[in-house]
C-alpha cells in the first residue's frame, strides 16, 4: 500500500510537470493552430538564464543568484521576452499559411534558439545548484517524499486554478476561448487578434519559466537538450487530450506523465528499457479508440 | 551494383594509393614526423577530445625539445570533425592523402572509427585518444589500430573489486543508464567482477533509466522499497543524466555509497549535488593536488606553464601518454612504417607511461589493467585515496559481450 502510494505521488508529479508544458503547447495552438516545438527551447533559455552567458564550464549565477521571488520573477521575464519575440519575428508573418508552415517555422526557431544557446555556453552540460532546501525529502503519512515533488504538484494545482480563473472570469479570457473556438469569427465580432496570442505566448512563457525552475531543482542540471523530452512527451499529450481543447492538454499530460511512472514501475525489469515504446503504443490505442482525442472541442468538430 | 564504384570507395581507394606512394617514397633522416589529429574541436565529442589534446600536444613539444624522435622533429596537424561521423572519414582521408605517420581519431568508437579505417586502409598507424571499446583495434578496425585508454569492462572491474576489497560492500543494486554502449560494457565488468566469488542474490536488483529523463522517481522509490537496503548502488551514467540522477538518489534520503564510471569523475559537475559526500569513481589521476604520485605534480605543473591554465579534464593524460606509447613503439621499431611500429606496440608489456603501466597483446589493441586512482566526493571536491590495479582480466566473451 505504502509503495503504492508513493508511485502514485511520483506519478502525479511527473503528470503535473508534463500537464503544464502541454497546457503552454494547447494554449497556443488554440489561438493560432500553431503546435510550437520552440516551447522546450523557451524552458532550456530559462534555465541557462540562472547562469552567467559564458563559455565556461562552471559558470557563475547570474540570475539564479537573486532571492527567490526575484528569481522567479527573473526567469519569466526571460522567457516571457523570448515568447513575445519568437512570436513577432517568426510567426506573426506566418498567421495566415497553413498549420504545416507553421510547424516548420517552430522548427526553424527551435533550432536557432539551441544553436544559439550552443553558441554561447557551447554544447557541454553544465551544473547549477539552487534550490537545495527543495530537494529534501519530507514525511507525509510515511511516505517520505522529495520536497521538490510537492512544490510541483502545489504550483501545479495553483497555476491550473489562476488560468480557469483567467480564462473564465476576465474579458481577455473570454476572448482568448472565442478566438480557440473560431478565429475568424471571433476576429469579425471584434476580439483584438494580435493582443490575443500575444497574451496566448505570455503565458505559454510563464509556463516555460515555471517548467525550467522546477525541472532544474529537480536535476541541478542545464543540458541543450532539456526541454526536448518534456515538449514531446507534452505534444503527445495535447494529441490525446484533444487538439484545441485546454482542459485536454493538461488531462492528456496528466495522463502521459502518469502513464509513464506506471510503466516504469510496474513493467518487468527486461521490459523497462522499452518504456517510451509501450507508452506510445497507448498513445496509438487511445487515438484508434478516440481519433479526435478524449476531449473534441466544436471547433474540431466537421461540419456538414 | 558491381557497374558503378561508389564516390566514397572511389575516394578511399585513391587516397589510400596516393598515401602508398607517399610511404614508398624512403624518408629522408631529417625529414620530420607527421602526426595528424582527425579528432573533433566542436560538437559534444569535443568535451572528450580537447584535453587529451592538448596533453598529447605537450608530449609533442616536449619531445621535440629533446632533440625529437629517431633524431627527426615531430610536426602535428589538427582537422576538426565536428562530431559527424561523415566528417570524420573525409577528414581521416584528407590526411592520409596528405602524408601522416600516425592518425590520432576520437576518444569514442563511434565517432573514431570512420578515420581511423581510412588510415588503415592506407596502412598507416592510427590510435584512438581514449576509446574504450575493444572494437577500436584489431578486430574493429584493423592491425594498425590502437586506443589509449582501460576497456570500459575494466572500469567496471576496477570499482566491483574495490568496493568488495577496500570498503567491505556485501550488496549492491545496479542502475543503468541506457544512453550508450560505454555504461554496458562498464555494467558487464562491474558483474563480471562483482559475481567472481559471490551469486547473482548480493545484486539485490537492477534497473534502468533514460539520460534525458527528467525524473527518475519511479526507479528511486523501487529502490527505496527494498528490505534489505543495499549496501551501496552501482551507477554508470554520464552528464547530464548522471549528475540529475545522483541528486535525485540524495534528494530522496538514500545515503549509501554510489559507485560511478570513470565518465563522472573531476570537478565540473559537483554543483548538481552541492553536499554530495560517498561517491566513487575509478579515475585518471587528480587534478586537485592530492594525487600521490610525484610525476603527475611535475606534469601538472609543466601543463600549466605550457598552457596558461590547469587541465580542465583528467582526461588530459590519456592524450600524453599516447604520445608516450608511440614514441616507445617507433624507438624500438627503429622505424615509423605502420607493420614494424604496431609490431613492437603489440609487445608493450607493464611499459611505464605517466598514465601507469600499460600493456598490449597480438590480440587486443586495448589496454585491460591499466592502474586507477580511486577517487571520492568530500567538501564539494574529488579526493584521491589510493591506486589500485583491476585484477580480472576480461577475456573476449565480456570484452566483446558475446552471449551476455
Amino acid at each position: 500500500m505504502r509503495n503504492f502510494l508513493q508511485v502514485m505521488v511520483d506519478a502525479v508529479a511527473l503528470g503535473s510537470l508534463l500537464a503544464l508544458v502541454a497546457l503552454a503547447i494547447g494554449l497556443v495552438f488554440g489561438v493560432m493552430r500553431l503546435i510550437n516545438f520552440a516551447q522546450g527551447d523557451y524552458i532550456t533559455i530559462g534555465a541557462y538564464a540562472l547562469v552567467v552567458p559564458t563559455a565556461s564550464l562552471t559558470p557563475a549565477l547570474l540570475i539564479g543568484a537573486l532571492p527567490v521571488p526575484l528569481m522567479v520573477a527573473g526567469i519569466m521575464l526571460v522567457v516571457i521576452l523570448l515568447a513575445l519575440a519568437t512570436e513577432r519575428a517568426a510567426f506573426r508573418p506566418l498567421r495566415d499559411s497553413d498549420p504545416a508552415t507553421l510547424l516548420i517555422s517552430s522548427f526553424a526557431v527551435s533550432y536557432f534558439l539551441q544553436h544559439l544557446v550552443m553558441l554561447i555556453h557551447t554544447g557541454r552540460p553544465k551544473s547549477v545548484g539552487i534550490g537545495q532546501a527543495l530537494t529534501t525529502p519530507i514525511d507525509i503519512l510515511g511516505l517520505r517524499v522529495p520536497g521538490i515533488q510537492v512544490v510541483t504538484m502545489a504550483v501545479t494545482a495553483a497555476l491550473l486554478i489562476a488560468l480557469v480563473l483567467f480564462l473564465k472570469r476576465t474579458p481577455m479570457g473570454i476572448q482568448m476561448r472565442a478566438a480557440a473556438e473560431n478565429f475568424q469569427m471571433a476576429r469579425l465580432l471584434g476580439v483584438p487578434a494580435n493582443r490575443v496570442i500575444a497574451v496566448a505566448f505570455v503565458i505559454s512563457g510563464v509556463l516555460g519559466a515555471v517548467v525550467s525552475l522546477l525541472l532544474i531543482v529537480q536535476t541541478g542540471t542545464l543540458s541543450l537538450r532539456m526541454g526536448l523530452m518534456p515538449v514531446i512527451f507534452a505534444f503527445f499529450a495535447t494529441v490525446i487530450g484533444g487538439m484545441g481543447s485546454l482542459t485536454g492538454a493538461a488531462l492528456g499530460g496528466f495522463l502521459v506523465g502518469v502513464a509513464s511512472v506506471l510503466l516504469q514501475s510496474f513493467l518487468p525489469e527486461g521490459l523497462r528499457p522499452f518504456r517510451d515504446a509501450f507508452l506510445f503504443g497507448l498513445v496509438i490505442i487511445i487515438l484508434l479508440v478516440r481519433p479526435k482525442g478524449l476531449i473534441v472541442i466544436g471547433a474540431a468538430r466537421e461540419r456538414v | 551494383m558491381n557497374r558503378t564504384k561508389s564516390p566514397t570507395r572511389f575516394a578511399l581507394a585513391a587516397s589510400a594509393s596516393l598515401a602508398a606512394m607517399a610511404v614508398a617514397v624512403p624518408a629522408a633522416a631529417d625529414d620530420p614526423i607527421r602526426i595528424g589529429f582527425a579528432i573533433a574541436q566542436s560538437g559534444w565529442m569535443a568535451a572528450y577530445d580537447a584535453e587529451p589534446f592538448r596533453g598529447a600536444v605537450m608530449r609533442i613539444d616536449q619531445i621535440n625539445a629533446e632533440g625529437g624522435l629517431l633524431g627527426r622533429q615531430i610536426e602535428y596537424r589538427v582537422m576538426d570533425t565536428r562530431t559527424d561521423q561523415q566528417l570524420a572519414a573525409t577528414v581521416g582521408q584528407q590526411m592520409v592523402a596528405e602524408g601522416v605517420d600516425l592518425l590520432v581519431v576520437s576518444c569514442d568508437y563511434d565517432m573514431g572509427a570512420p578515420a581511423a579505417l581510412a588510415a588503415s586502409a592506407a596502412g598507416i598507424m592510427n590510435i584512438s585518444l581514449c576509446a574504450g571499446d575493444p572494437k577500436m583495434g584489431l578486430q574493429g578496425v584493423g592491425p594498425f589500430t590502437f586506443t589509449a585508454n582501460n576497456s570500459g569492462q575494466t572500469e567496471g572491474i576496477a570499482m566491483a573489486e574495490y568496493a568488495t576489497r577496500e570498503m567491505g560492500i556485501e550488496t549492491v543494486y545496479i542502475l543503468e543508464d541506457l544512453l550508450i554502449e560505454y555504461h554496458r560494457s562498464a555494467v558487464a565488468g562491474f558483474r563480471a567482477a562483482w559475481l567472481q566469488d559471490r551469486d547473482e542474490a548480493t545484486i539485490l536488483g537492477r534497473d534502468t533509466f533514460m539520460n534525458d529523463d527528467p525524473s527518475i522517481a519511479s526507479q528511486i522509490t523501487r529502490l527505496r522499497n527494498l528490505d534489505p537496503q543495499p549496501e551501496a548502488i552501482y551507477m554508470c551514467s554520464v552528464l547530464p543524466g548522471g549528475g540529475s540522477a545522483i541528486r535525485q538518489i540524495r534528494a530522496a534520503g538514500l545515503d549509501m555509497p554510489i559507485l560511478g564510471c570513470t565518465a563522472m569523475v573531476d570537478n565540473f559537475w559537483l554543483d548538481a549535488v552541492p553536499d554530495l559526500a560517498d561517491f566513487w569513481v575509478p579515475g585518471f589521476f587528480s587534478l586537485y593536488g592530492d594525487d600521490p604520485r610525484e610525476e603527475i605534480h611535475e606534469f601538472l605543473a609543466a601543463f600549466e606553464e605550457r598552457f596558461d591554465e590547469m587541465p580542465g579534464s583528467s582526461y588530459v593524460i590519456n592524450g600524453y601518454s599516447m604520445i608516450e606509447a608511440y614514441e616507445l613503439a617507433v624507438t624500438r621499431a627503429e622505424s615509423t612504417d605502420a607493420p614494424a611500429v604496431a609490431a613492437a606496440m603489440q609487445g608493450f608489456t607493464d611499459e611505464q607511461f605517466l598514465a601507469g603501466p600499460s600493456t598490449y597483446t597480438d590480440q587486443l589493441h586495448i589496454l585491460l589493467d591499466r592502474p586507477y586512482l580511486m577517487m571520492t566526493v568530500r567538501d564539494g571536491s574529488f579526493r584521491a585515496v589510493e591506486i589500485s590495479r583491476p585484477e580480472l582480466i576480461p577475456d573476449m566473451q565480456l570484452l566483446f559481450r558475446v552471449g551476455q
